[in-house]
């Protein structure tokens, strides 16, 4: 599955970073450190309030961490941030699309806002549709999509300018069968295609699935990481992802 | 420049498929301005200029009601009725009009008060000409009353101007029936020259000293009416209104992610905010534009004066350009400090009311108590009115709105930046 060198330089660089929000007692990420090689899909799961979020924020710079560091693509991320942001693309958690405005009116504005014009743009535009198999319903107000086809407009618009390193954000979250499959038909599309990725899900073997290699964080600190099989191989008395990711976060319930 | 204006056309896409903010935006204000234009000027001619209706009583039937029929007629202002549905009026009837608010005034001449009015003028012309008045007999003037009844909902100044009317007319009527004795008596202890026709024209023609009105400088091609106020007053009320759809679209894209997602974009910030500024700012100067052409097209339709724009275009477009936006960088920070949708809508809604209602949207500053007039000077809607007055109604020019001109660019400034700083510090700590 691992078919990329855990040695080669990293791509992205996470190291010892601590978040907490202002008024919280616990901190959102502590001491959190992440290592992920160009054209790997790292798999970031976790329980609900684990950090994941938070630590997708702080990686894309949405947020500025108290302490760590982080770099990517060689560029110090809180220093460089404005660098950092043309060479990512984020599919964050909610639908962040104007709703009023079509599938290909929003990927022409975010293409825009990338640098993206003329025939660059249209073409782009095309492909991103095509690829989510939504180009003959293009022109379509996106309010009027089901919850499927804005899931994959959404993953359509973080993909438009072909970033280096995407970061999904439960990008499957809310959505029937057919169109989970469709998302991860498209996002093997794009890992065949060198497309470095992470990824945070709830569904464990999507993970499987897709993720290279996954980290299992849970109070702000990675608790397990390593390739999905092997994790699962590591541990005798788990036949699954799901056993292993129960048996290290607990069966109590995170609201 | 090309991200500025991709989110420039982005928003103004935006707000022309909304069909519910367009109509909050354009609809809304003209409807405002068309019918409290129509209301106010019908109030003007209800106090000014058109017959206001009195039912008159006239159970004298005599000398004084036909005068004071022919001098109210003379007048314009006030329509006496004397009879409803056919039926000529008595008093019991003309009240119950008046009570039930079908009418608003009621006058009763009584019985024989053309008689005493003359007994009166005569007893007293007596008294002048006597070698030795008796001084108690000059104390005992009769008095004449004239009954009026109103509707008590009728409010204190239209209550007065018709009472003035009334007044008018009953002291002309006494002063020239007064004349017309004294004259009488002077020809007989005297004789006289004079011609009937000059004593009439003395007695009882026009007034030579009359009333001039006119405005106090500027533009005399620019008259004070109803429109005149109103189409600056509700622009303004509805640019203002801009608040609630910029806010509630600042707060959709902070909810539905949108930003979360704009900001991870190699896009300087600043082209964002400029872009949404200057989309809003675009819709409120197209609303201003539409409110002037009902001003100047449709409310004449309905019989108002038309609206004139006077020969200062380019302060008229300078003072509109900082309304919008100091309107704009209200919604903007509305928007950020608003948690929910319905904190924006409430307290954006709210606040242009009470704004609007402090700068003499609904009722002009002058007439506000002085407390109320201090605090109506922090009011933006207060700086806009009060330039578009001076350059509407005062004829006054750039130079004298400069100081309207910087302070609703100064309320830009101040609300941009201190939206910009709550939502730096609240993005920084994640909040």
């Amino acid at each position: 599955m691992n078919d990329v060198d855990q040695t080669a330089e990293a791509l992205l660089l996470v190291e010892d970073l601590i978040f907490c929000y202002p008024g919280a007692a616990v901190k959102a990420l502590d001491g959190l450190t992440i290592s992920v090689p160009r054209g790997q899909v790292f798999g970031l799961l976790g329980p609900n309030g684990a950090g994941k979020t938070t630590a997708i924020s702080i990686m894309c710079t949405l947020l500025r961490p108290n302490r760590g560091q982080l770099t990517l693509c060689g560029f110090d991320a809180l220093k460089e941030a404005k660098k950092v942001r043309s060479l990512i693309g984020l599919v964050p958690q909610d639908i962040a699309l104007y709703p009023t405005l079509s599938g290909r009116e929003n990927l022409h504005y975010f293409g825009r806002l990338h640098g993206l014009s003329g025939i660059e743009l249209k073409q782009r535009t095309e492909e991103c549709l095509n690829l989510v198999g939504l180009l003959d319903h293009a022109d379509r107000a996106v309010e009027t999509y089901s919850g499927g086809m804005k899931r994959r407009a959404n993953l359509a618009v973080g993909i438009v300018h072909q970033p280096q390193l995407l970061f999904l954000d439960e990008p499957t979250v809310g959505i029937d069968a057919q169109s989970r499959n469709m998302i991860i038909e498209n996002l093997t599309r794009l890992k065949e295609s060198g497309m470095t990725m992470v990824y945070t899900t709830h569904y464990m073997e999507e993970a499987q699935q897709l993720c290279g290699r996954i980290a299992i964080v849970d109070h702000g600190q990675v608790i397990a990481e390593g390739e999905p099989q092997q994790l699962v191989a590591d541990q005798p008395d788990c036949t699954n992802l799901e056993e292993l990711f129960l048996q290290l976060t607990g069966r109590t319930l995170r609201d | 420049m090309k991200q500025f204006l991709a989110t420039f056309f982005k928003d103004l896409l935006i707000l022309w498929r909304d069909r519910a903010g367009m109509l909050v935006l354009f609809v809304m204000p003209m409807a405002l301005v068309l019918v409290v234009s129509l209301v106010q000027n019908n109030v003007l001619e209800a106090t000014g200029r058109a017959a206001v209706k009195v039912l008159l009583v006239d159970v004298d039937q005599g000398y004084v009601g036909q005068q004071v029929r022919q001098r109210l007629a003379d007048s314009g202002g006030i329509k006496l009725i004397e009879t409803v549905e056919e039926s000529p009026l008595d008093e019991v009837t003309a009240r119950q009009l008046v009570a039930a608010g079908d009418y608003q005034f009621g006058l009763l001449i009584p019985a024989g008060l053309s008689d005493g009015l003359q007994t009166e003028v005569e007893h007293q012309a007596e008294q002048l000409f006597r070698s030795y008045p008796d001084p108690e007999e000059q104390n005992e003037a009769l008095e004449l009353k004239v009954k009026v009844f109103f509707d008590p909902t009728v409010q204190g100044v239209f209550r007065t101007a018709v009472l003035s009317s009334l007044r008018h007319a009953f002291f002309g009527l006494e002063t020239a029936e007064k004349g017309r004795e004294l004259s009488q008596r002077l020809k007989q202890y005297f004789g006289s020259m004079k011609t009937q026709e000059s004593e009439q024209q003395l007695l009882g023609g026009n007034a030579f000293m009359l009333i001039d009105e006119e405005p106090a400088g500027g533009d005399p091609a620019l008259r004070p009416n109803a429109v005149q106020q109103n189409i600056p007053a509700w622009s303004l009320f509805g640019m203002f209104f801009i608040v609630v759809p910029l806010s509630g679209a600042l707060l959709r894209e902070r909810q539905e992610g949108t930003l979360r997602r704009l900001l991870t974009l190699p896009v300087p910030y600043w082209a964002l905010w400029a872009g949404k500024t200057m989309a809003y700012v675009t819709i409120c100067l197209v609303q201003f534009c539409l409110m002037l052409l009902v001003g100047k097209y449709i409310l004449p339709l309905f019989g108002t004066p038309v609206f004139e724009l006077g020969n200062q275009v380019s302060a008229v477009f300078l003072l509109a350009l900082s309304a919008a936006l100091a309107a704009t960088g209200y919604g903007l920070l509305i928007g950020t400090l608003a948690r929910s949708f319905d904190q924006a809508a409430m307290f954006g809604a709210v606040s242009v009311v009470i704004a609007a209602a402090l700068g003499g949207v609904m009722i002009p500053v002058y007439v506000m108590p002085k407390g109320m007039q201090l605090i109506s000077q922090i009011s933006p809607l207060a700086w806009g009115l009060d330039g578009f007055l001076e350059l509407f109604v005062r004829g006054g020019n750039v130079q004298s709105i400069g100081s309207n001109l910087l302070s609703l660019f100064g309320f830009f400034v101040v609300t941009t930046l201190l939206s910009l700083l709550v939502f730096t510090r609240r993005g920084r700590s994640g909040g």
